[in-house]
């Protein structure tokens, strides 16, 4: 056992293996949220393993594609998709030193990766003249542009603290002393990621994760003319974009411990169950957060992107001040 | 990595950013006063917000050795975080008012102006040059802001608790500066400003209750109605 955990791995291997774990537990994290979720409400719930079950249903059935559909319908889950797998290449997923991936993207790099993969999408639905595909892309793009300062402000925040603005860096930035993990800048920043994780993630001040009921849908209803494997690549690569997210949250922000400091297999597979871990943590939070809210009337989400904006810029501001005048 | 750093504003201790952290959080209740829609809510909020001052108050006295600090947040725990409130509650419960519905902007576009206005107030107030013993000079900044937000509560709602919950966050503004700039004041001066903090109590009590005696409600719009 011992010889097995001191197995060297090389530093693609370890690339391909960040990829594979994304894509791996993305599914079951989402089945254990559902599952929490269903408990705090007193209901017995999906199995955990619910979402792999889904998928591999949606990937057998065959695909149906509304008329004067062009070859855009199927291109858009595909590339978005693609762009989902793309970005584990470039965060912190499992070490904590950068692999030779990680410098061909920033912080901004992943994030016009993950807006590609959102615009993709919407253009896809806007591709089938449903009603509400049609609604849920342009609000889910209206969304996404009032949320843009928000993430803009925060990766000030890391630019002015570590002067790069890799996720790499910064997550050195908040290991390096307790000052540092405690600092208010960061701790404002990593604030204000946590409400934009709540919103690109559909949660419920914005939006409700579960709902069956058209109006109040903003992400969920992009989807709702697919059919078959292209629904089922559009299902994943939205679990995949929601583990992606929390990676970011847990491994830059909030706990950026437990990362992988070698090439051995030991702590790499070590760093896998406390990604898991992690993972379940922050879900375990967000059905909380889900079971204890209501969610806010369209127009008053302004409000919740202003808090959001408002946490950022103060992360700014104390920045701007600690310079000592 | 080294010459990354050299580019990096430097961290701060924990000392200072704890300090910063409770200053952020009076800061950030004075938004949250901006958003609250019920009278009830602010002064709550103004509350919690008191009760941050009297933290900072007695985190700087227990971490700088300064005794008279220890009974400026005692007195200031008691006074504003209990007794003020407390009488503002009263009011509202007698005048049986409870959704003040007194904005005068939307939430979204108030938090914005008000972020505009403690860009202002940090930028004007870090190019003082004021260094301080006993706390980091950034909470001279979020004092200036917490100042400049709570004004324009006062400006955008129109009812009277809203007003006078503005008014005295204001208070509670100043007395972080006072923190900062002045720890090693005398500790009558700082009593007597807590003093002048009841007076303004007791006249915004009398003015809550005569006006709802007369105009039936707690909005400022009515007054314009009271021409002799």
């Amino acid at each position: 056992m011992r010889v097995i955990a001191a197995v060297t791995l090389s530093q693609p291997a370890i690339q391909v293996l960040q990829d594979l774990t994304i894509l791996g537990l993305a599914p079951g994290v989402s089945g254990a949220i559902a599952h929490m979720e269903a408990r705090l409400q007193g209901r017995r719930g999906p199995r955990v393993a619910q979402p792999y079950y889904d998928l591999a249903k949606l990937f057998r059935k065959e695909t149906l594609v509304p008329e004067d559909a062009s070859w855009v319908f199927f291109a858009g889950p595909i590339l978005a998709f693609t762009c989902y797998l793309i970005v584990p290449l470039l965060i912190p997923v499992l070490t904590a030193y950068p692999l030779p991936l990680g410098y061909q993207g920033d912080i901004l790099g992943g994030g016009f990766l993950l807006a590609l993969a959102g615009f993709s999408v919407a253009l896809a639905a806007a591709e089938t003249n449903g009603p509400y595909a049609q609604l849920g892309s342009s609000r889910a793009m209206t969304f996404a542009a009032l949320i843009e300062p928000s993430i803009l402000f925060i990766t000030f925040t890391v630019a002015v603290i570590t002067a790069t603005d890799l996720p790499y860096f910064e997550a050195a930035a908040n290991r390096a002393s307790f000052s540092a993990a405690i600092r208010p800048a960061h701790l404002l920043a990593a604030l204000a990621f946590f409400l934009v994780v709540l919103n690109d993630t559909g949660r419920i001040p914005v939006e409700t994760h579960s709902s069956t009921l058209e109006f109040g849908m903003i992400d969920e209803g992009r989807t709702l003319e697919h059919s078959g494997p292209p629904f089922a690549l559009l299902k994943w690569g939205s679990a995949m974009k929601q583990l992606i997210l929390y990676v970011l949250l847990v491994n830059v922000f909030a706990a950026p411990w437990g990362l992988a400091g070698s090439r051995r297999l030991g702590p790499v597979v070590l760093a896998i169950l406390a990604l898991l871990a992690k993972a379940l943590g922050v879900g375990a939070v967000f059905a909380v957060i889900d079971s204890s809210f209501s969610k806010l009337r369209l127009f008053k989400i302004t409000e919740f992107m202003a808090a959001a904006f408002l946490l950022a810029v103060l992360a700014i501001l104390v920045l701007y001040l600690g310079r000592g005048g | 990595m080294s010459a990354v750093a050299a580019v990096t504003p430097p961290v701060p201790s924990t000392f200072s950013g704890t300090a910063e952290g409770i200053a952020i959080l009076v800061l950030l209740t004075a938004f949250a006063m901006l958003r609250a829609p019920q009278s009830r809510s602010q002064v709550r909020l103004y509350a919690f917000q008191s009760l941050a001052v009297a933290a900072l108050a007695g985190y700087v006295a227990a971490s700088r050795h300064v005794g008279d600090l220890y009974a400026l947040a005692g007195l200031s725990l008691v006074l504003k975080a209990v007794v003020v409130p407390g009488v503002l509650m009263r009011v509202l419960g007698e005048a049986r008012v409870d959704v003040s519905r007194s904005q005068r902007l939307s939430v979204a576009s108030a938090v914005l102006l008000a972020i505009v206005l403690s860009v202002f107030g940090v930028f004007v107030v870090g190019s003082l040059p004021i260094s301080s013993r006993s706390l980091p000079a950034p909470a001279l900044g979020l004092a200036a802001a917490v100042i400049l937000v709570a004004f324009l509560l006062v400006i955008v709602r129109s009812d009277v608790v809203s007003q006078a919950v503005g008014f005295f966050s204001m208070e509670n503004g100043v007395s972080v500066a006072g923190l900062v700039v002045a720890s090693g004041l005398p500790l009558i001066v700082e009593v007597a400003f807590l003093f002048d903090l009841l007076v303004a109590v007791v006249v915004f009590g009398v003015l809550m209750r005569v006006h709802h005696g007369r105009a039936r409600t707690l909005s400022t719009e009515a007054l314009d109605r009271l021409r002799g």
